[in-house]
């Protein structure tokens, strides 16, 4: 086995693609480097820190229109032959069936720079955890409250090497915080903040917002219905992130079964709606190219109401047919079975100075910090299901007059973005900082909203 | 591998109250037959250490992939340098364990890794185009997965142990499409494929390729069929439907770390609370509920769990009234219970352990099969296989919907009726069961995608289950 010394993902990523060679013609390596930390809180004291170091290696084989991928972190000269060789053996039993319909590896393309690294959050203090969370129990203490929550921090190199002649390389941070603060009987309040430099992230802060959202009064309760809706960004962010999969994913389009097909070009959503797909917009987690090695492209998803695209990466491209292309949205190399998802959303803001004036017209509605456990009832129509959770308010008379027990909302997106009535200037970089398998940060860039017939089908009790 | 965490361990520093380590070495491999092509196969082969540590009442824990002695020495260091930089914790009590020594591994027929590619494929080939024909089935799967998990364990409490377990399912699914009315079907189940702790002989039992044209034939049929309508009513819930709202209503809702607050700001907490155990009223008598991670064929089957704690069968529910939790060494000591409940579980070297479900089940009745309970249910609903979920951060308000229901008249299945929804509150949804089919309609249904942990985790559990109904049901909700 040869030793392994100090080697960039590129440089693991080119000598994995030299022994990948003698296997098979058409390759693409894909190096992924994590290093991270998070640290856990409950009840005002520290319940879980864990650190990550990881690297993994992706090999994937083309044949005949297919691709079989092979995985390790075992870096190893033996190792990493040993992946090729799978890799290869099952791209030669997949090709042969029927031809397939992969076009081929990307053709090699420079990525544009952006700004989503930050070398201090690539450090990875462990003491810039542990200050974080000791200013926010100062926070929770002085609000008489108890803070629950985590902070997190990661560094993640990915690297692309290609018999195409692909070489790419580049290193992406993120810091990620939230905290609930909660009082003895249980009422709580929610807030994040999430950014490429941790050092942006001021948890003082962020612990105030969650303190502010716990009041005292009893909550009131609504029954089912329609009302009209102020959402926060969090709550926004995570309505758009399901439209991203359910309505701009180029396979799904392409198959009919998108929300969006045959649609294109109508109008599905109110004229101030804005939504594009930009990952090297200021305030996002930037990328420059994806799983194919294609750079990334700035798109505009919704222009003024009227839905204008969906993203696509290089298998789905093929499947629309006509002069689609990748937009550099693969999630996994050789294109994931799920299809392309946009990483990038941002949603353009209004004119609206804050939440306060969004609540000033509603004489009866529902203010919402956060949804939860938010699910597809049915794909095609964007219809969703989820809870709301700390931080519900009912408005009344043009005011958040007192909190209201969390409600179940069923409703469609597309329909929520058609009865938008006012947007905020303010826009906030939301993420929910979930970290499933391969750490891949990424948010939503969106304003707070108020749309008219928020669709309530239950209530906790 | 064993030997070398248990050397670095005894070399722990002195400041290092409690250390355990873990070497986990996993090897993946899917395959996905999508509209008569090989859609994708994939394959993982990958190990690593992770080290958990406790320093000043303070935990750490630190991985990677250099399974060395150096690598092993030098993550220890990090886990203890991550426990001392974080603020000052009183350090609570750990419930003692007996230390764990031997060898497990799960029993299984057929390695699932000695079935050859090409015969994997030629058996989803088959299935897939039994799915196809008709052209309103815009997409058609057929999957399968297996799964070799191979875990040493050692701790500073004495454990030395060491695991292996082989997992492997395979489903099928369809897409119909007629307008913009779009129905989709699976088999055996909408979750993973139903996956077991077996070999290939599981996959072989579900007959892919006989089932299929149903699957295809039931999708069309939803197409045209008529909206489920709205009201309350008796249902009848299939065994993969009922599997999933056990796991969501029940066996998160009985996990003693979200009782007690510390999964406030994730997954959430409970409605149930430690002082209920012995007393609480969760459900009608017809409700029992037990965890067993002793389970032969269970996703949440295994010798020891992540903390070294051996396996264990415990009741959680028995007629109606809440017996236990589900926890970890550190949960259970907080409530001062003497034991673990045996439900400590990592995913992969990267992760560590957290209060998880093992196998939670509904234990069987005695309403016979599918057929007598349906016979002996005058009007009323069948629902079978998920399609959405979704339920509170306290595990109390719900709403599911599912692929199919069947209309029930005169003690007969009837029409198919599509956009089946219902939603309900924990308790008073439980306290309607009062009926459950018989040990001869009883399975295992494994889920291989619940979620939970900071950074996020992947846990594969089964419930057993058999149908069941239930009374004064809201539905069509959605």
């Amino acid at each position: 086995m040869t030793s392994i010394v100090v080697e960039t993902p590129l440089q693991t990523a080119e000598r994995a693609l030299a022994l990948a060679g003698a296997a098979a013609d058409e390759v693409q390596v894909t190096v992924v480097r994590e290093r991270s930390l998070m640290s856990r809180f409950a009840r005002s004291a520290p319940t879980q820190a864990t650190e990550v170091a990881d690297t993994s290696v992706e090999i994937l084989v083309a044949r005949d229109g297919h691709t079989a991928l092979a995985s390790t972190n075992r870096l190893g000269d033996d190792e990493l032959r040993v992946t090729a060789r799978r890799a290869d053996a099952a791209a030669r039993a997949a090709a042969a069936g029927a031809p397939g319909t992969y076009p081929g590896l990307a053709e090699p393309a420079a990525a544009p720079a952006h700004d989503g690294y930050d070398d201090a959050t690539a450090e990875l203090d462990p003491a810039r955890a542990g200050a974080a969370l000791r200013a926010t129990f100062a926070v929770a203490a002085a609000h008489g409250l108890e803070a629950f929550g985590a902070w997190t921090a990661g560094a993640v190199r990915t690297a692309i090497a290609s018999s195409a002649g692909a070489r790419l390389e580049e290193e992406v941070t993120d810091g990620f915080m939230k905290v609930v603060c909660r009082d003895a009987s249980g009422r709580s309040g929610y807030a994040a903040a999430t950014a490429a430099a941790a050092g942006q992230i001021d948890p003082a802060a962020v612990a105030a917002r969650a303190a502010s959202k716990v009041t005292s009064a009893p909550p009131a309760e609504l029954g089912p219905g329609s009302y009209p809706v102020v959402l926060e960004p969090e709550a926004v962010g995570i309505l758009l992130e399901f439209l991203g999969a359910l309505a701009f994913n180029g396979l799904s389009h392409a198959e009919g079964r998108g929300a969006l097909s045959d649609r294109l070009g109508t109008l599905v959503a109110a004229p101030a709606i804005d939504l594009a797909d930009a990952p090297r917009s200021a305030c996002t987690l930037s990328r420059g190219f994806d799983f194919e090695g294609v750079p990334k492209q700035e798109l505009a998803l919704i222009a003024d109401g009227v839905a204008q695209a969906v993203v696509h990466d290089r298998r789905s491209a093929v499947l629309a047919g006509g002069d689609a292309r990748s937009t550099g949205h693969a999630i996994a190399p050789g294109g994931s079975p799920q299809g392309p998802f946009p990483t990038n959303l941002v949603l353009r803001g209004g004119a609206a100075a804050d939440a306060a004036e969004l609540c000033a017209p509603i004489e009866r509605g529902i203010y919402v910090t956060r949804l939860w456990y938010v699910n597809p009832v049915r794909e095609k129509e964007t219809l969703l299901t989820g809870m709301t959770r700390e931080g519900t308010f009912l408005i009344e008379d043009g005011e958040i007059a007192r909190p209201l027990r969390d409600v179940r909302f069923t409703d469609s997106v597309l329909r929520l973005l058609s009865a938008t009535e006012a947007l905020t200037a303010d826009r906030r970089l939301v993420s929910g900082g979930e970290f499933y398998g391969r750490r891949f940060a990424h948010g939503v860039l969106c304003p707070g909203l108020r749309a008219d017939g928020l669709r309530v089908t239950g209530a906790t009790t | 591998m064993l030997a070398l965490l248990t050397d670095v361990l005894s070399r722990a520093p002195a400041r290092c109250s409690y250390a355990e380590a873990r070497h986990v070495a996993t090897d993946e491999e899917e395959l996905l037959v999508r509209n008569g092509r090989v859609d994708s196969i994939d394959s993982t082969s990958a190990d690593g250490v992770g080290v958990r540590v406790r320093a000043g009442g303070g935990w750490g824990f630190a991985a990677t992939r250099e399974a060395t002695r150096a690598g092993v020495e030098a993550t220890l260091r990090r886990a203890l340098a991550i426990a001392e930089s974080q603020p000052a914790a009183p350090a609570g009590p750990l419930a003692a364990v007996p230390p764990a020594r031997g060898h497990w591994s799960c029993a299984h027929e057929r390695d699932p890794f000695d079935v050859s590619l090409e015969d994997k494929l030629e058996l989803l080939f088959a299935a897939e185009q039994a799915l196809r024909g008709d052209p309103r089935i815009v997409r058609s799967d057929a999957t399968c997965a297996s799964r070799r998990v191979r875990t040493a364990f050692a701790s500073t409490d004495g454990a030395a142990c060491t695991q292996e377990r082989v997992e492997c399912g395979a489903a099928i699914a369809v897409v119909a499409l007629q307008g913009e009315e779009l129905q989709v079907r699976t088999y055996p189940g909408a979750h993973g494929g139903s996956a077991a702790c077996a070999g290939w002989e599981h996959v072989l039992g579900f007959d892919l390729v006989a089932n299929a044209p149903r699957i295809a034939a039931e999708a069309i049929e939803l197409l045209s069929a008529p909206e489920c309508p709205a009201g309350r009513r008796t249902v009848i819930l299939g065994g993969e439907q009922l599997a999933l709202q056990i796991h969501e209503s029940i066996g998160h809702a009985l996990e003693l770390d979200r009782m007690l607050l510390m999964e406030a700001a994730y997954a959430g907490t409970s409605w149930v609370q430690p002082h209920d155990l012995g007393t609480l009223r969760y459900g009608s008598e017809q409700l029992n509920i037990t965890a067993d991670a002793t389970l032969r064929g269970g996703l949440g089957t295994f010798g020891w769990d992540d903390e070294g704690v051996a396996a264990a069968r415990t009741p959680l529910i028995e007629a109606g009234v809440l017996r236990a939790a589900l926890s970890d060494r550190g949960s259970a000591a907080q409530i001062g219970l003497e034991r673990s409940g045996g439900c400590a579980r990592a995913d992969g070297f990267a992760r560590q352990p957290i209060v998880r479900m093992t196998n939670v089940s509904i234990e069987p009745g005695d309403a016979g099969t599918l057929d007598d309970l349906v016979a002996d249910t005058g009007d009323g609903l069948y629902l079978e296989t998920n399609r959405s979920w979704s339920i509170d951060d306290r595990r109390l308000h719900f709403q599911f919907a599912t692929e199919i229901a069947r209309e029930i008249r005169g003690g007969e299945l009837g029409r198919l009726l599509r956009n089946a929804s219902y939603a309900g509150v924990t308790p008073q949804f439980w306290s309607g069961l009062d009926a459950v089919c018989s040990a001869s309609d009883w399975r295992l249904w494994g889920l291989g995608n619940c979620g939970k942990g900071e950074p996020g985790q992947v846990m594969r559990v089964s419930h057993g289950s058999a149908p069941a109904r239930l009374r004064d049901v809201q539905v069509g909700v959605a």
